[in-house]
Order: C-alpha cells, then sequence, then structure tokens
C-alpha cells in the first residue's frame, strides 16, 4: 500500500530546495545574500546528508554562479541557482548570455531591494532588471506554489520549443522565511511531468563538435539571434506554459490558471493588480470591501515574462478603474510611475475602452500595511467614481513628507 | 582515461593531429595562436575548450561563420574563465555519477588571456583552483596586454612598456610603471593544486609536456605562457618564436614547473643575455632607449629575481622574489 502523502509545513525556501530536490538537480551553484541563501542552505543539508546527489558549487561571486551554471546547462546538466538584491545584479553579464546560449538554466530570485542602504526589505527592481533580456519569469504566491513554479519552470525551459532561462521571483522574506502547508507531489508525477533533461547539443566530446557563441559579425546573425528569443518566448506563452500548468493540474488535481490568478472579477468595477505573496492583502481587502457592498475586486499576475497581455485585457474589459500595488520604481519613466504599472498601461493601450489606470508605489523595502492598501483602495474607488484623483494617477505610498 | 604521461622527447613524437586548424583571422604572427595550437595537439581530441572573451575569442571567427576548433568549444564572458571550467567540469562529473553519461571522463581546458584571467577573471580563477575537479586545466596565453582593444596594460604588462592605457610621455617617460604580476606563483599558492608550470611558444616540447602533465594532474592545473604579439609588442610577425626565446635566454620569462609540493626551473640559460637584447627588439619599449636607469633597473629586477628563481631550484620551495619599486 502507497504511504499516503502528508502536508508539511514548510517555508518558501525549503520548498523550493525540495522542488529542486524532486528535479534531480545535476550541478547548484551558491553564493550567499538573504534572503535567497536560505534555499541554498536547505540544499547543501540535503546533499549533505545523502539526500539527493548534485554537484554543489560555493563560488566567488555571483557573476561566477551564473557562469557556473550557463556551462553546466551546455554541457546537458539540468542545474540551479539564483540570488537576491544587488547580487543578482552582479551575475547581470553572465545571466545574459545564458538566454542569448539558449540554455535551460533554472534560478530563483528572492526579491529584495537594491543597495543603498543596505536595504533589505522587498523590492522587485532586482528581478525586473531582468525583463528585457530573454528569461521567462514567473512570480509566486507561496511555498506550494513556489515548488509547483519549478517543476513547471523546469518543464516549460528545457522544452526544445523554448530553451530559455526561467526564474521563479519570491517575493523576499514573505515567502522565502515564512512557513505554510505545502502538499508536496507525488514522485510518480513529477516523473511524468518532469521528463530528463536532452540537450539538442551537449557540449561534449562524445557529441558533434559544434562551436558555441563565435565572434560573429553583427551583420551576420545579430537580429536573428535576438529574434529566436523572441519566438522562443512566443511559444512558451501560447503553449508550453498553458500545457504545462493544465498537466499539472490533470496529474495533481491542484489547478491553477496559467497566467493569472483573479477573485471576485465578475461584476468588479474598481479592481487591485500585484504579483507574489502581497495578493493575499489584496483578497483580504477585496473581502472587507464586499462585506460593505463595494464592487471590488483583484488580479494577481502569475508570469510577467511573457507578459499576459490578452488575458489582462479581457479579464478587465468591463472595469472601470485598476489600482496597480507596486512594489518597483522606474525613475524617470513615463507618468513618473512604477515599471509594473507602465507595463499594464501598455498591454491595456488598444483596448476600445480603456479603464482609469492607477499607480500605487510601495518602493524602498518599507513593509505595506493593511491601512496603506485601505488608503490606496479608496483612492481608486474615489477616482472610478468622482474623476478625482484621476489627473494624478501615480502614487508613492508611505512615503514621510509630500508626494509632490 | 588512461594517462599517457611519459615525457615526449621528439618533434616526431607529437601528436600528428591538429584541433586548432584553419578558419580564423589571427594577425600574423600572432603568438597567443601558435599556442593555442600546441596546448590542443597536447590535450587531444577528448577535449571541450572554453574561451574567455580575448584575442582568441574575436580573432577566431567573425566574418566568415568558421570555427578553428575541430573540438566542441565555447566562448564565456571575459571574467568567467574559472566559473565556466568549474561549471562544465562539474556537469560532466554529475552527469557521469549518476549514470547520465558514459562513463568517460573529459579534458576540460579554458584558454583565457592575461586580461581574463589575471585581472577581470582573477576571482574566478582561483576559486576555481580551490576545487577538486580531475582533468581540468587553465592556460594563460600572456600577450602582455588587452591586444585586441588596441593594447592596453593589463597586471602582467611588463615595467617599461608602453601601452595606450600607459603612454611612454615627457612627465611619464617609462610608460607602464606597474610590474608584471606572477600569476603562476599565486596559483602555485592554492592549497591542493598539484601542478602549476609557466611556459613559452619558444620551447613547445617542453609545452606540450606540461599540458599533458597537468591534465593528469588530478587536480585543476595552471599554466601560464608567454605568447609575443607583434600588433603590441612592436616586431616583425616572423621574429614571434626568436623573441619568445629571448624571453627566456634573457631571464626575463622563467620557465618552471611546481608540481606536488616540488619546484623546479625547466629551463637554466648558463649565462643569462643581456635584457638589452630582449627590448631593443621590440617597439614597445623603444622610448626607454637612452634611459641608462631604467634599462639597468630592469636588469636588476631580473639578477635580483634570479638568485631567487635559482634557490627554488635548489630548495624545490617556493619564494615569492621581491624587488625594490624603481625609483627616478
Amino acid at each position: 500500500m502507497k504511504a499516503a502523502i502528508k502536508k508539511q509545513m514548510w517555508t518558501g525556501a525549503r520548498a523550493i530546495a525540495e522542488a529542486v530536490r524532486m528535479a534531480d538537480v545535476d550541478v547548484i551553484a551558491a553564493y550567499p545574500i538573504r534572503p535567497y541563501t536560505g534555499i541554498m542552505n536547505a540544499l547543501a543539508s540535503m546533499i549533505a546528508k545523502g539526500e539527493f546527489q548534485a554537484e554543489y558549487i560555493v563560488c566567488d561571486s555571483e557573476h561566477s554562479q551564473f557562469e557556473a551554471v550557463k556551462h553546466a546547462s551546455a554541457v546537458g546538466a539540468r542545474t540551479f541557482v539564483g540570488s537576491s538584491g544587488t547580487g543578482l545584479i552582479y551575475g547581470t553579464e553572465a545571466a545574459i548570455v545564458t538566454a542569448l546560449g539558449q540554455l535551460p538554466v533554472v534560478g530563483v530570485v528572492g526579491c529584495r531591494a537594491l543597495d543603498d542602504p543596505g536595504n533589505f526589505g522587498m523590492e522587485w527592481n532586482d528581478a525586473l532588471l531582468f525583463r528585457d533580456v530573454g528569461w521567462i519569469m514567473a512570480w509566486a504566491r507561496d511555498p506550494q506554489e513556489a515548488l509547483d513554479m519549478i517543476l513547471a519552470a523546469y518543464r516549460t525551459a528545457e522544452d526544445p520549443k523554448v530553451l530559455l532561462p526561467h526564474f521563479i521571483a519570491l517575493d523576499g522574506a514573505a515567502i522565502t522565511h515564512v512557513a505554510s502547508p505545502v502538499l508536496p507531489p507525488d514522485k510518480q508525477h513529477v516523473e511524468e511531468f518532469l521528463p530528463p533533461y536532452k540537450p539538442l547539443h551537449p557540449l561534449d566530446p562524445k557529441s558533434d563538435s559544434i562551436s558555441k557563441a563565435m565572434h560573429v559579425a553583427p551583420s551576420l546573425i545579430g537580429p536573428e539571434q535576438r529574434k529566436v528569443l523572441d519566438v522562443a518566448m512566443k511559444r512558451a506563452k501560447n503553449e508550453v506554459i498553458p500545457q504545462a500548468w493544465k498537466l499539472w493540474g490533470d496529474l495533481t488535481g491542484r489547478r491553477y490558471p496559467a497566467f493569472m490568478d483573479a477573485k471576485d472579477l465578475a461584476d468588479a468595477e474598481c479592481v487591485l493588480l500585484t504579483m507574489g505573496a502581497y495578493s493575499k492583502n489584496l483578497e483580504y481587502v477585496v473581502e472587507k470591501y464586499r462585506g460593505k457592498n463595494i464592487k471590488l475586486g483583484s488580479i494577481r499576475l502569475r508570469y510577467f515574462r511573457p507578459f499576459p497581455a490578452e488575458e489582462l485585457k479581457e479579464a478587465v474589459k468591463d472595469t472601470k478603474a485598476i489600482g496597480i500595488v507596486d512594489f518597483s520604481y522606474s525613475l524617470g519613466s513615463p507618468s513618473y510611475g512604477s515599471i509594473l504599472y507602465n507595463e499594464v498601461k501598455a498591454a491595456l493601450y488598444d483596448m476600445d475602452t480603456r479603464p482609469l489606470i492607477m499607480d500605487f508605489i510601495f518602493a524602498g523595502g518599507r513593509e505595506m500595511t493593511i491601512p496603506d492598501l485601505d488608503q490606496a483602495t479608496n483612492l481608486l474607488i474615489g477616482a472610478a467614481k468622482t474623476g478625482k484623483n484621476a489627473e494624478r494617477p501615480v502614487r508613492w505610498m508611505t512615503v514621510r513628507g509630500e508626494d509632490i | 582515461m588512461k594517462e599517457d604521461t611519459h615525457l615526449i622527447m621528439r618533434p616526431t613524437e607529437v601528436n600528428p593531429e591538429d584541433y586548432y586548424v584553419s578558419g580564423h583571422r589571427t594577425c600574423a604572427g600572432c603568438g597567443a595562436a601558435l599556442g593555442y595550437r600546441l596546448v590542443l595537439k597536447a590535450a587531444g581530441s577528448n577535449t571541450v575548450v572554453l574561451g574567455p572573451t580575448g584575442c582568441m575569442y574575436v580573432a577566431n571567427a567573425h566574418q566568415f561563420l568558421t570555427s578553428p576548433y575541430t573540438v566542441p568549444w565555447y566562448h564565456t564572458q571575459l571574467g568567467a574563465g574559472g566559473p565556466a571550467g568549474i561549471g562544465t567540469a562539474a556537469a560532466f562529473r554529475a552527469l557521469i555519477f549518476k549514470g547520465k553519461r558514459k562513463n568517460e571522463p573529459v579534458n576540460v581546458l579554458v584558454y583565457g588571456g592575461d586580461g581574463g584571467l589575471a585581472d577581470i577573471g582573477f576571482s574566478g580563477l582561483s576559486m576555481a583552483l580551490s576545487y577538486d575537479y580531475e582533468h581540468l586545466l587553465y592556460v594563460m596565453y600572456d600577450n602582455e596586454s588587452y591586444a585586441n582593444t588596441g593594447i592596453q596594460a593589463s597586471s602582467t604588462t611588463p615595467f617599461g612598456s608602453s601601452t595606450t592605457f600607459t603612454p611612454s610621455g615627457k612627465v611619464k617617460p617609462i610608460g607602464n610603471e606597474r610590474m608584471k604580476k606572477n600569476v603562476a606563483l599565486i596559483a602555485a599558492c592554492h592549497p591542493g593544486v598539484k601542478y602549476v608550470a609557466t611556459a613559452s611558444i619558444s620551447h613547445p616540447l617542453d609545452l606540450i609536456n606540461k599540458v599533458r602533465m597537468a591534465l593528469a594532474s588530478g587536480r585543476p592545473s595552471f599554466i601560464h605562457v608567454l605568447v609575443p604579439c607583434p600588433k603590441g609588442w612592436i616586431h616583425p610577425p616572423e621574429e614571434t618564436i626568436e623573441i619568445a626565446r629571448l624571453a627566456v635566454d634573457t631571464g626575463m620569462w622563467v620557465l618552471w614547473e611546481y608540481k606536488e609540493g616540488s619546484f623546479s626551473l625547466s629551463a637554466k640559460p648558463t649565462k643569462r643575455k643581456d635584457i638589452k637584447e630582449y627590448i631593443t627588439k621590440q617597439g614597445r619599449f623603444a622610448h626607454l632607449r637612452g634611459n641608462e636607469e631604467a634599462i639597468r633597473y630592469i636588469q636588476m629586477m631580473v639578477d635580483r629575481e634570479w638568485e631567487n628563481w635559482e634557490e627554488m631550484d635548489r630548495t624545490k620551495k617556493l619564494i615569492v622574489p621581491w624587488v625594490p619599486s624603481f625609483q627616478q
């Protein structure tokens, strides 16, 4: 008789480590920076205890981390990497060529504010600096989804139709360090969902003698090199990601909408939109306002790249106003808005009737409280009703002093 | 892999196959390209090569979609030679250990320049040398400058050399005032490393033997090869090998190996030639003509360091050579 799988109380860090073990990852490269480090600590401990086998490289920098997994992946190993904040930025050069090398590295960003001041608050600018360079990027809501997303990430990244690296973003501390119930998947389901990685052209003398990433004049292949990544991203969006989540739902019974999750959207006049862990706070506020007969709903994007523009347009077609709850900033950008805000605006631009879009910026790593969210919601509802506030759509929340 | 590491004594014993062939556009007389050919001959067909950015990246393809490599080759970023080798070696070890690949070890060779391994990738190289991967060799081809970007000084550019970042001028007559970093000695200071050597393309059998010894040593290894650069050193292309030999004969470049804790000189010139024979043949030192003080300093530096090299050869132990800095 098969032993029943028990629910576990796992932090996001532990849940990710368990997913990496289940994926039978071959090469892991580590370098410490909070808050993602707990994942690597957990993996090191599993390897030391013999719970699974992988080459675990203790690197001298994030640059080396990302280079090590890039090259391990080129040989044909399944790899895992991660970082946070400024550490991730230190590895940038290597991360960019990983995408151009079409290497299906999977990594975690434990989202953390960039320096200064040695900021350990939660902010998305570390992960979002990678939005243009060919990494698939998903935001997990909780440890359970983080675990599931890791497995889906390997499946998506390694699909020969895609072959792109893949980040899972975890809102720092809120997911990495907080334990919540996780139901580990059945081993057979994982095996069915995630077959072993078979690279098309491994860098191995026993295979073809390939020269990879030669220094070639841009006039010969420059545009095409970028275009293949564009096509890969489209395939991920249109085929591979939706199919992966459908299969995962069929196997485990745990069903996720592929690209975005919504609460009380059907008749919502106003909608709050975010990604990641703080979507739970949005749902709490939605319930509270619904109790007062206010037609509020919420949306959580599960993927930022590829961006679910069509899904979002469809979801908000009857909505009067959308409020972006955003943990990023983009100084000097259009409307001086945050990154997610400007992405949503761009995505909805060609709708026949566009909703009002407001931006609530929670930058700088200061904790967002429920009263802060209430304040944002009231501004949004007021703007939708009266048009008041609409001329100032971008608001810096929790800032002491005047929001000029 | 069965190790065959007997010393090759005659050119006829050298592997006739080439794995670095035509299809590149390096300068005429390029020392780094000549070195590539010899190093790959020694490493053999069962090798993956990783090339950090540098001359041996930009000059080996470009216009014609050709490749001069008949073994698998992958570019790595300028500062990434160390982790590229480690990641590649780790992948082979993991896949073999887990039964996902046939149990046949592979040579992993990183062929990087002095900019790539002595400067921007120094930290990654050091990390790599602290590991225990077998059949992993870092060869630093040292043309003593960032040559493909137009001859800028690196930390292995010798004292007195003029580069585009250290030109000689009225208030800075010496050109490069920093002294050449001894990367191989630093590599040898990593506990656990079993093989470190210096080499020169003017001594091909010595270079080939050192590559074979390094790959068979059982640990990550390092070889520092001096490769003259006609463009940067400013000498006729047909004199590349002669200049390389003069570097050894004047004692400006020292051939040695450090094998499992034991140091030995590989070439002991009975009477070292005057360093003037070396520097007067190169345009990069032309501004030193008439600067007897600077020339005397370079000769003194070589002589003082050689006292240390000879002592190392006698005692088999490492000593860090030290000379006072140049006082104008």
